[in-house]
């Protein structure tokens, strides 16, 4: 029997979910800290790259990066912003909402790559301090949380029918959404605070 | 006129407000964290109604629905932004006022200022004729590059403000102190 029938059409959200969640539970629990320790090498191995070391060596090229980082966090926003406040009925009520929601992902996607890659840039040229601060571990289970829900949940929820979805389930769905992301974003902030 | 700001600023520095927020590890850092995050929204939005201009997003969506109904949004996310901006400001006052980034920030802003103003003069004035086209006429499409272009510099710029490379009371006398507007003989930094 296959998983998809076995979760029935929703498997991918399950699944995601699981995923979440089984997350969620290893990062309060022991075991946590045995992978905690064996990727202390792989960090150190990060400020040895070549983006380590320019990101440690030219404060202006990793401020840069940075500044790029925030447009590319500022567009994502834009894209999640747009699609979120649409399914909550507050902007373009007279567009048909797939429209919006699929031109705002194909945003969201180029945005979520620029943040990706400006992400790994400063995080190996700082991988010595942000292992130590838990705010770090913190965005990036958010990030990970945020990727899988998009991908996972709020897109395969949404390519249905939205007159077949409880109109209750979509605004939830937009305010986790939201909420996900701006947590993502303030938790980065905070990176910079820290340590 | 250097002088001027100099004093202004060490006014502004005697408040206790300004100090208190200096010093108050959560509310500084959760002030600036918010003056950060409404990039998502006021940005967030202004790069979408640039880039529909340009024909990269949303191209499915009318032109001037997309500028008419992400303009609130937007003013919504800036108001926060300045708010935000000038308490950032009045927390941290001569250092501010002193760094030769905000000072290239805020003649970004003007020009970005005068960008929107003109951009909206062109729409408004247009027949609307091209609204469903994927670009947008020339002059728009102008106006929304510009646009671009200066929000990304002033956001460089922004990030610039949190690194020390030219304070006053790390650089020799020369040009950079002439740019941050550093005082002679000042004792506050």
């Amino acid at each position: 029997m296959s998983s998809t029938a076995t979760l029935g059409s929703n498997n991918r959200t399950i699944i995601a979910a699981a995923v979440v969640l089984a997350a969620l539970a290893f990062s309060f629990l022991p075991p946590r800290l045995i992978v905690y320790d064996n990727l202390y090498g792989f960090f150190m191995w990060m400020e040895t790259t070549w983006f380590g070391v320019i990101g440690q060596t030219w404060g202006a090229v990793f401020a840069i990066v940075e500044a790029f980082h925030l447009l590319a966090m500022a567009l994502l926003g834009g894209a999640v912003f747009v699609s979120d406040f649409r399914l909550l009925g507050l902007v373009f009520n007279d567009i048909p909402a797939q429209d919006v929601l699929d031109k705002a992902h194909s945003v969201f996607k180029w945005a979520l790559a620029v943040v990706l890659f400006t992400g790994i840039f400063m995080a190996c040229g700082v991988a010595g301090k942000i292992y130590f601060l838990a705010v770090f571990w913190y965005k990036m289970l958010a990030l990970v949380t945020g990727i899988l829900f998009v991908f996972f949940v709020k897109r395969p929820l949404l390519k249905k029918d939205l007159n077949d979805i409880n109109p209750w389930v979509i605004k939830l769905v937009a305010v986790s959404s939201i909420m996900v992301w701006v947590t993502v974003a303030a938790a980065g902030r905070w990176i910079g605070f820290s340590g | 006129m250097n002088e001027l700001l100099y004093n202004f600023a060490v006014w502004l520095d005697t408040h206790q407000l300004s100090t208190s927020i200096h010093e108050s590890y959560y509310m500084y850092n959760w002030i600036e964290s918010t003056h950060v995050l409404t990039l998502m929204l006021c940005l967030g939005m202004l790069f979408l109604i640039d880039l529909r201009m340009l024909g990269y997003a949303m191209t499915n969506v009318p032109a001037t629905t997309i500028a008419k109904r992400l303009n609130l949004p937007m003013l919504i996310g800036f108001s926060i932004m300045v708010i935000t901006g000038l308490t950032l400001v009045y927390a941290v006052p001569v250092r501010s006022t002193q760094s030769i980034w905000l000072r290239v920030k805020m003649v970004l802003l003007i020009a970005a200022a005068i960008n929107a103003f003109l951009f909206h003069k062109n729409l408004t004035n247009s027949d609307g004729s091209w609204d469903a086209d994927v670009r947008a006429p020339k002059n728009l499409r102008i106006g929304a590059i510009l646009s671009l272009v200066f929000w990304g510099l002033i956001v460089i710029f922004g990030r610039f403000i949190a690194y020390d490379w030219f304070d006053c009371q790390y650089t020799d006398p020369g040009l950079s102190q002439f740019l941050s507007g550093c005082v002679a003989g000042q004792t506050q930094f």
